[in-house]
């Protein structure tokens, strides 16, 4: 018996584009562990929305260390929901084209939510508006 | 039309016990936060966008109906990143593992792990609620 199974024969696959995507699902996770999850025990639990105005994000913002933070977070954190997203919508969706469309659609809008992110990111809080 | 019926049929029809109910939580708790984070993504841009804004959404989040739903957002990012790492080790590490028995077993500690992070996390967020829209416990 063991016979047989000495004589399978390895072949390589060339990795298509869902086998990396599915990689990238399990490494960024690890990575989306302690991103997220700090996130929102700082901003949630510890400081809590009642004490958030433009100033504390200003604040948080004047440190170059945290607006790389959220830079990390916004890219990884959307990168793996849309994909995510792509994979539930391949479920539901059947047939090469449909898909197609599907997938340039999901990646248009992700293109667009993250620089909608990127821009405030790298624009900061602009105080000088007239509140009130 | 028919392969919604039956992707949806499939999702409600088998049952799986532990196992399924982990796949459909996962879907679902993963699904509500992207959602979440495409609106906060926008939210927060309004710093940059428009700050008056920004002020609006904030009063909105301080509301106790965006309060429940900030709780349940924290399970969902809690429950979907403890079975996240749990399918991830499976898969990558110890893919010999995927049994139907080690799969209810290590559900079951998913759930046990989520409780423990959400319910003290949940009491401070409940309270958060309770100080600063009732003004109770001194607030
Ligand atoms: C309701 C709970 C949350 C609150 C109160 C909150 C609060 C905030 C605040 C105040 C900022 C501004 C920057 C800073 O202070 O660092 C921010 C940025 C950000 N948050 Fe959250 N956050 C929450 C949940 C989440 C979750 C669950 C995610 C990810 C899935 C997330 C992803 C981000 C990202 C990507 C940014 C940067 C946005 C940008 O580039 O414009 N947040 N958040
Ligand atoms: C906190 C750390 C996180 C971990 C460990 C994690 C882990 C995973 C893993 C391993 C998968 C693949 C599941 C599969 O192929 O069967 C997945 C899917 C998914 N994740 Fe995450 N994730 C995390 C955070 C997030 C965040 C912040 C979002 C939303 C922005 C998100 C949204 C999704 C979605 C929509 C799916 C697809 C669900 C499905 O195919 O059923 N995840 N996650």
């Amino acid at each position: 018996m063991t016979a047989t199974s000495e004589q399978i024969r390895r072949v390589k696959v060339r990795p298509n584009y869902d086998h990396v995507a599915w990689k990238w699902m399990r490494y960024s996770a690890l990575l989306l562990i302690p991103l997220v999850w700090f996130h929102v025990i700082l901003q949630d639990v510890i400081v809590g929305v009642h004490t958030m105005d433009l100033d504390y994000v200003a604040q948080r913002w004047a440190n170059i260390g945290w607006r790389v933070y959220d830079a990390l977070l916004l890219g990884f954190a959307m990168a793996h929901g849309m994909n995510g997203v792509r994979q539930v919508a391949n479920d539901f969706i059947k047939g090469e084209r449909a898909r197609t469309i599907m997938s340039w659609a999901l990646f248009i809008f992700w293109l667009a939510i993250t620089a909608i992110g990127a821009a405030a990111l790298i624009g900061g809080v602009r105080q000088d508006f007239p509140l009130n | 039309m028919s392969t919604l019926k039956t992707t949806l049929t499939g999702y409600t029809g088998y049952r799986g016990r532990e196992g399924h109910y982990a796949f459909l939580l996962h879907r679902i708790t993963g699904l509500g936060t992207v959602l979440f984070l495409v609106i906060h993504i926008i939210d927060i841009a309004l710093v940059y966008l428009s700050p008056k804004g920004f002020l609006d959404v904030v009063a909105l989040y301080q509301t106790t109906l965006f309060g429940i739903g900030e709780i349940a957002l924290v399970f969902c990012v809690f429950f979907h990143g403890i079975n996240g790492l749990r399918i991830a080790y499976f898969d990558m590490f110890k893919p010999a593992n995927w049994s139907i028995e080690t799969e209810r077993n290590s559900t079951r500690i998913t759930l046990i792990a989520t409780l423990i992070l959400w319910l003290p996390a949940t009491f401070f967020m409940a309270r958060n609620i309770l100080i600063h829209n009732y003004g109770l416990f001194g607030g």
